[in-house]
């Protein structure tokens, strides 16, 4: 009985011991814990912790989102030809970033970035990790900042929700995060890299697929009309921009239109129905800024 | 009898003292940003901070948190800059050099990352990288976007909702 308590005495002097050193430093603590504990070291142990570690697509980290977002930008500008214009393009990241601060993301692994993509096209394109784009086609159309502010609103609402990650096959997801679950290397030897570098073209085409050739369901692309009004109505923009941008697109069936934004959308007036509501609920939402509309036509006015 | 169940108190007691100190333990997730003075954007900067650098959580506001960095500097940092370092009780058992949190995997760089990249790149010559690199060297800063603000009457300076 005796020497039971001392044992017990003592095993807590030593508990009381790995306590300290568990506050000192976690990583020692981890690993008192791993001796301590039973561990079965084979491989599909630690496949299946991966799993249970990371198991949607919010679990993708920001740094991997840059490098998914970078790839699709480049398949994205590998497809339109840049509108290269410093002074347009400097403008449109200064809305773009005006609009980002106010956002529900204001921080993004390498910031938001704008771009303008010359096509007639009537189109606005957010690639994962905060790189947009937006059509001279679109710009054209636009009639003061508003209009264009909102619109970037809708792109940066698409990269707050991560709906081009959700994109990203379930299955594919799967596969991706028992392999990097189970790899304990920083760098990739050639086997385990020609591997990823397939999970990664898969998961490129299905986010490009969804962005340009197929468009966000329809729940999305509400989801993001709500964001830029939220968004866009906390910058001082005036929210109605993105509606009275819509209804410019009402009965349009030219080439343009039909290509771009609205082939991928609910119908605009569909959209303008769900937007003011949206804006109902604001109260008195801002107004437009003269100063705003001069400045906007400065950038935007000599397209060509 | 009393030395195992002594042993798994002392164990629940330890893993409950990891699971505390991993709730206020942050990691930063962005490529750079800044601690500041108060809890909003154009406030004073008072450290800059790289991805990976851990923070400690004093406090948390709208938003925003209240931390204190490695060499002792306290301030205020968006919420959307960090995640927070998880340790997974599932996990204990293996060598947590191998396991993958959203957190530790950013730490260490893994999961898709610059070479995986390169290898895509040398395989898909439609894809132009060097567009994107140009589009990310354009770069606005903090001060030039409330200055925008300011000219815009729009922010703090208007009517923001």
């Amino acid at each position: 009985m005796k020497a039971a308590r001392v044992g017990a005495v003592s095993l807590a002097a030593l508990g009381f011991a790995a306590l300290i050193a568990a506050c000192s430093a976690i990583q020692q603590a981890t690993g008192v814990l791993n001796t301590a504990m039973a561990r079965a070291d084979d491989a599909k142990t630690v496949i299946e912790a991966g799993q249970k570690l990371r198991n949607s697509f919010a679990d993708i980290t920001e740094e991997e989102e840059y490098y998914i977002g970078r790839s699709v930008a480049a398949l994205i500008l590998g497809r339109y030809p840049v509108y290269r214009d410093d002074g347009l393009t400097r403008y449109l990241n200064l809305v773009g970033n005006a609009v980002a601060v106010f956002s529900d993301r204001p921080e993004i692994y390498a910031g938001y970035h704008f771009l303008v993509l010359d096509t007639d096209e009537i189109n606005a394109l957010a690639a994962p990790g905060g790189m947009i784009f937006v059509t001279k086609g679109l710009l054209r159309r636009c009639q003061d900042e508003e209009m264009l502010a909102m619109i970037l609103a809708h792109e940066i609402g698409h990269v707050a929700a991560k709906h081009g990650l959700q994109a990203i096959k379930k299955s594919r997801l799967m596969d991706a995060f028992a392999f990097l679950g189970a790899q304990a290397v920083q760098r990739y030897g050639p086997q385990d890299l020609a591997q990823l570098t397939a999970i990664f073209e898969g998961v490129l085409s299905d986010i490009v697929g969804q962005l340009i050739e197929r468009g966000y369901d329809r729940q999305s692309e509400y989801d993001a009309d709500g964001l830029a009004v939220k968004f866009g109505a906390r910058t001082g923009f005036a929210p109605d921009g993105i509606a009275r941008f819509l209804a410019t697109m009402v009965g349009d069936r030219s080439t343009a239109a039909g290509k771009g934004w609205f082939k991928t959308h609910p119908t605009p007036e569909q959209r303008i129905g769900q937007i003011n509501k949206a804006i109902a609920g604001l109260g008195t939402p801002p107004g437009i800024e003269d100063v705003r509309t001069r400045r906007f036509r400065q950038n935007c006015g000599s397209l060509k | 009898m009393k030395k195992p169940r002594s042993f798994i108190i002392l164990l629940v007691a330890m893993t409950l003292s990891l699971a505390t100190a991993a709730a206020d333990l942050l990691v930063v997730s962005v490529q750079t940003t800044q601690i500041r003075k108060s809890p909003q954007f154009f406030a004073a900067s008072i450290a800059t901070l790289k991805a990976g650098e851990k923070l400690e959580k004093v406090s948390e506001a709208n938003g925003w948190i209240q931390v204190k960095t490695a060499s002792g500097a306290i301030g205020w940092i968006h919420s959307s800059a960090v995640v927070a370092s998880k340790f997974s009780l599932q996990a204990m058992n293996k060598d947590m050099k191998t396991q993958a949190t959203a957190g530790e995997v950013a730490l260490a760089g893994k999961g898709f990352n610059s070479q995986v990249e390169a290898s895509y790149r040398a395989k898909h010559g439609e894809a132009n990288f060097a567009g994107v690199e140009a589009m990310l060297r354009t770069r606005v800063d903090l001060a030039q976007v409330e200055d925008f603000l300011k000219k815009g009457k729009l922010g703090a300076f208007g009517g923001a909702k």
